[in-house]
């Protein structure tokens, strides 16, 4: 019988919890306090820890019911010890401890980025590994190498500065089309052109291309769009959306691709939240398909915060024959991506 | 003595001081009581101590739960660990004020008095603080500058037994935050 595994998740502003049985997906809720951060422009960390609390037993409750399982016939708990929020993840941890305890059943503290790439064997069953991981979202921006999702992943580059989901949100707050910046930013860039203002690609001179070959910059961006709105009076909101969305995609895949270049590694996954990004999802599709690199990225619900993408990495874990952690261990808001199971 | 449920064993847990305090109360009597010391360390501490108590005593059939007032992020690990527990053995909560279950014997010390006032560290200068008459609390719980808080006793921490004691009377359901969260939002999305 395949591991039957809960998964949570409260690194940010949703409360998540995942229920998979191996491969398949039994049940994924999510309440998110978003609305109640949206006056404030970002995620305020003590509202976010008090929503958490308030929601988890009814989201546990929830999944157990839409899987239409008892709790008691869960195998291990997996829980997102971190990177985010740490007053966000301690929730989650001590739920995870005490449903473990109570259960009688091991717990596996899981690291959050990984949990975004391990959410594709809900969808494709083939093996992922090697691959080339784009992990965009508002906290991180990172290429990485997964040779083992369980055991090996090695980081190839990341944002010198802001996050690409970031800027995403720091462009909608400047042009006043609300928080969070990533939907609202795609759905105006659909009534603009992506060529109508050239944009600078972070990083992407030629010595960076020998220096920082896989790394990512959009301060510069963010500037760039500031100041030309700034410049521009009679601006077409549409255009700027679409235009500067477009430098950020761009440079994405070009790193990405050349990522897989210079590895040799010809398949690629994009997680994170911004892998819903409509543009960004469409242009992959167009330039892996024209250099015969293998594209993988999970429905636009799963790029975003989840409990099942939890779920799946505890039950490849489990699945692996990694050992669970330790009966108490703590949450780290700054976990490296190269720490995939807390010990 | 009859204010305690017949033949319940409760398994208990306060997070609301800088005390991580697990007990398992039966019938009245703690057969198990520990605390670790450390403001920041609640989260692990209470998973080792509830680990300890399940192994030294029997089945717990209820979760009784300090609700606070106290610091958040210690509290909230407090609760949320216990309502989980409580879930996966499909057993009930009972949530209780955690001042109310300080343990002051106006006999035994020297206020002369069966009215005191009792305070813990809120952080930020601040104290939570709660008044009581022959062991009702009469005022608060609130939470102010010691300075504005009438002559009160404080490094004291909640009894276990007290804690169960609380649960035939009490029922409180969310935590005694007593002060808005801070509105200062962070970049720092996942
Ligand atoms: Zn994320």
């Amino acid at each position: 019988m395949e591991p039957l595994v809960l998964g949570i998740e409260t690194s940010c502003d949703e409360t998540a919890i995942g229920i998979v049985r191996g491969r398949t997906l039994l049940a994924n809720e999510i309440a998110s306090s978003v609305d109640e951060h949206a006056r404030f422009g970002g995620v305020v960390p003590e509202i976010a820890a008090r929503a958490h609390l308030e929601a988890m037993l009814p989201s546990i409750e929830r999944a157990v019911k839409t899987a239409n399982i008892s709790l008691r016939d869960i195998d291990a708990v997996a829980v997102t010890a971190g990177p985010g929020l740490i007053g966000a993840l301690l929730v989650g941890v001590a739920s995870a401890s005490g449903l473990a305890q109570g259960l009688g059943r091991p717990l596996y503290g899981v690291n959050h980025l990984a949990s975004h790439i391990s959410v594709d064997y809900l969808t494709h069953s083939d093996p992922l590994e090697p691959v080339i991981a784009l992990l965009v979202s508002g906290g991180h921006s990172s290429l990485l190498q997964v040779d083992d999702i369980t055991g090996s992943i090695t980081k190839l580059g990341a944002t010198m500065d802001d996050a690409a989901g970031e800027a995403f949100d720091k462009i909608a707050r400047i042009m006043g089309v609300g928080f969070p910046g990533g939907p609202a930013i795609d759905a105006l860039a659909k009534t603009g052109s992506a060529t109508a203002i050239d944009f600078p690609r972070g990083l992407t001179t030629s010595n960076d291309w020998q220096t920082r070959p896989f790394d990512f910059s959009f301060s510069g961006l963010k500037t760039a769009v500031a100041r030309y709105l700034e410049s521009t009076p009679d601006y077409v909101r549409g255009d700027v959306a679409a235009s500067f969305q477009e430098a950020v995609v761009d440079v994405l895949l070009l790193k990405a691709l050349a990522a897989c270049k210079q590895t040799g590694i010809n398949s690629l996954v994009i997680a994170g939240g911004v892998a819903a990004n409509s543009r960004l999802r469409h242009l992959a599709e167009q330039r892996c398909e024209k250099v015969g690199i293998q594209l993988r990225i999970p429905a636009p619900a799963l790029c975003t915060d989840n409990g099942a993408m939890v779920a799946a990495l505890g039950s490849l874990l489990v699945s692996a024959g990694r050992a669970p952690a330790a009966n108490a261990f703590d949450a780290d808001s700054s976990l490296p991506v190269t720490s995939i199971n807390l010990r | 003595m009859g204010w305690f449920k017949a033949m319940t064993i409760s398994l208990v847990i306060d997070t609301a001081t800088s005390r991580t305090i697990v007990g398992v109360v039966n019938n009245g009597i703690a057969v198990f009581e520990e605390f670790h010391e450390g403001a920041t360390d609640h989260g692990k501490a209470i998973s080792e101590l509830v680990a300890k108590a399940l192994k030294a005593t029997a089945i717990p059939d209820e979760v009784v739960i300090g609700m606070g007032p106290g610091p958040f992020t210690g509290l909230r690990v407090g609760i949320t660990f216990a309502q989980s527990f409580a879930l996966a053995r499909s057993i009930p909560w009972i949530g209780v004020c955690s001042l109310d279950a300080i343990r002051i014997d106006s006999t035994t010390n020297d206020l002369g008095t069966d009215e005191y006032t009792v305070a813990i560290d809120a952080r930020r200068k601040q104290m939570y603080w709660a008044s009581y008459k022959a062991g009702v609390r009469i005022k608060g719980p609130s939470v102010d500058k010691p300075e504005d808080i009438e002559q009160f006793i404080t490094n004291v921490f909640p009894d276990v037994t007290k804690l169960v004691e609380l649960g035939s009377t009490q029922n409180v359901r969310e935590p005694f935050y007593l002060r808005s969260p801070d509105a200062i939002p962070t970049a720092e999305r996942t």
